[in-house]
């Protein structure tokens, strides 16, 4: 009985938080790359030609986390298969968010583009048992400064 | 060439579904599997479990003993009764049923594996005369002619094993209850075999069944007096007390057996027994 009122805690917790959590978390994100909008990030590996500009590697990296609420629903779904809608829109955060950091690194830099972006993930966790399941979601991509003195 | 940033639409690696509807989804299936898993898993156990001989039965309850010290009187007044509703009950070959007394408040009495039956001197001490001493007794030798502990333990060790593979550690454990209570069902189904059982019996030993149900009105009081489920576990599996004693009424009805006759009390030597017994148990 007292494991049933122990989740059902957990559960609702994770529930009112997670999505507070969530629904804050876009706000912030849409407010945020509205503003980034005008610093172009591109996946093409070669920079605009006939233009002689500096490159800097920029990155920006989320570790995310789940909270028990979605675990749960993603476990029912070991059992049925199909989409883990609970862990999508966690991840779509993560890259978002790292991406954000980046180009707000690139920004600071004053840079006009940022080239060959690309994204890595790694899970944190790996699987084990009894750890937080976490992910780290980076993203990097060399930013193109204008020259800093002429040449 | 030219490079620039567009808006990307919301909403393309996200699926739009309410959290809590995808959970009551997933865990109205997940219910539904587990309660039919459970329920196929005890048809199946039970099944088998009742071909276990009673010899391995026997073996598997060695390590089981209960103190019955100093108690010759008592002992001695509860084997006659035992032994008559034994032989009423045709019990197949090897199969033995050792009694017990056990000098406890506790209201209450039951059967275990290897034909064990413990009876507490709470119970006794409420008994209003011999017939429904010998309904008791019956009923408890009937679970175990029916090899209702050994198909109970193997349901629970079935599905208690199965679960804990499948669910295992993961927070779907809370989930492995459900199957718990489906289980009280299927002892319910023993309980009202048992009992009639147990008045098929007591019908040939007294030739009525009268006093037959005082042993469920003595629960039943008992049970309005505590008030509440203290230590009570054990019986709560049962049908009620008011539905039993309808049901072994149409019963003897039905077969036409003598529902007066004459009632056989317990003799008053035998209260003074357990009077001493619970005195010397306190000291």
């Amino acid at each position: 009985m007292i494991e049933l009122i122990i989740f059902l805690v957990l559960m609702t917790l994770g529930y009112l938080v997670g999505q507070y959590a969530e629904k804050r978390h876009y706000e912030s994100i849409i407010k945020r790359e509205q503003k980034l909008k005008n610093l172009p990030t591109i996946a093409s590996r070669f920079p605009p030609p006939g233009k002689r500009l500096d490159q800097q590697l920029v990155m920006g990296s989320t570790v995310i986390s789940i909270d028990y609420f979605k675990r749960f629903i993603a476990t029912l779904r070991n059992l049925f298969g199909g989409r883990v809608t609970s862990y999508e829109s966690l991840l779509d955060r993560a890259r978002r968010e790292s991406l954000l950091r980046m180009k707000e690194q690139a920004n600071e830099l004053g840079a006009e583009y940022v080239f060959n972006v690309k994204y890595e993930t790694a899970s944190i966790s790996k699987g084990r048992n009894n750890t937080i399941g976490s992910v780290e979601v980076l993203a990097y991509g060399t930013a193109l400064l204008r020259p800093s003195e002429a040449p | 060439m030219k490079f620039e940033q567009r808006d990307i639409p919301e909403g393309i690696n996200v699926t739009q579904v309410h959290p809590l509807r995808e959970l009551a989804v997933l865990l109205g299936g997940a219910v539904l599997l587990i309660v039919l898993l459970v329920y196929l898993l005890g048809l199946s156990a039970g099944f088998l479990a009742r071909y276990i001989p009673f010899e391995m039965e026997l073996e598997l309850a060695s390590s089981f003993s209960e103190e019955t010290k100093s108690e010759g009187d008592i002992q001695r007044y509860l084997t006659r009764i035992n032994d008559q509703v034994v032989a009423a009950m045709a019990l197949p070959e090897g199969m033995q049923i050792t009694l017990h007394y056990n000098n406890d408040d506790t209201v209450n009495a039951f059967a275990t594996l290897g034909g064990h039956v413990v009876v507490f001197r709470g119970l006794l001490e409420k008994l209003p005369n011999e017939n429904a001493l010998a309904m008791l007794l019956a009923h408890e030798i009937a679970h175990v002619k029916h090899r209702d502990p050994i198909v109970s333990v193997g349901r629970g060790l079935t599905i208690s094993a199965v679960l804990g593979l499948v669910l295992g550690q993961s927070d779907l454990g809370v989930l492995g209850d459900t199957g718990l209570y489906t289980l009280l069902h299927f002892n319910r189904e023993m309980e009202r075999e048992a009992d009639r059982e147990a008045l098929e019996a007591v019908y040939r030993i007294y030739g009525h069944t009268r006093g037959a149900d005082d042993l469920f009105r003595v629960l039943q009081t008992y049970r309005e007096e505590a008030g509440g489920d203290d230590g009570f576990e054990v019986l709560q599996t049962h049908p009620l007390d008011w539905k039993r004693i309808n049901a072994i009424d149409s019963l003897a009805r039905t077969n036409g057996w003598d529902v007066e006759g004459d009632i056989t009390p317990i003799p008053e030597t035998f209260f003074s027994d357990l009077k001493r017994s619970e005195k010397s148990s306190e000291e």
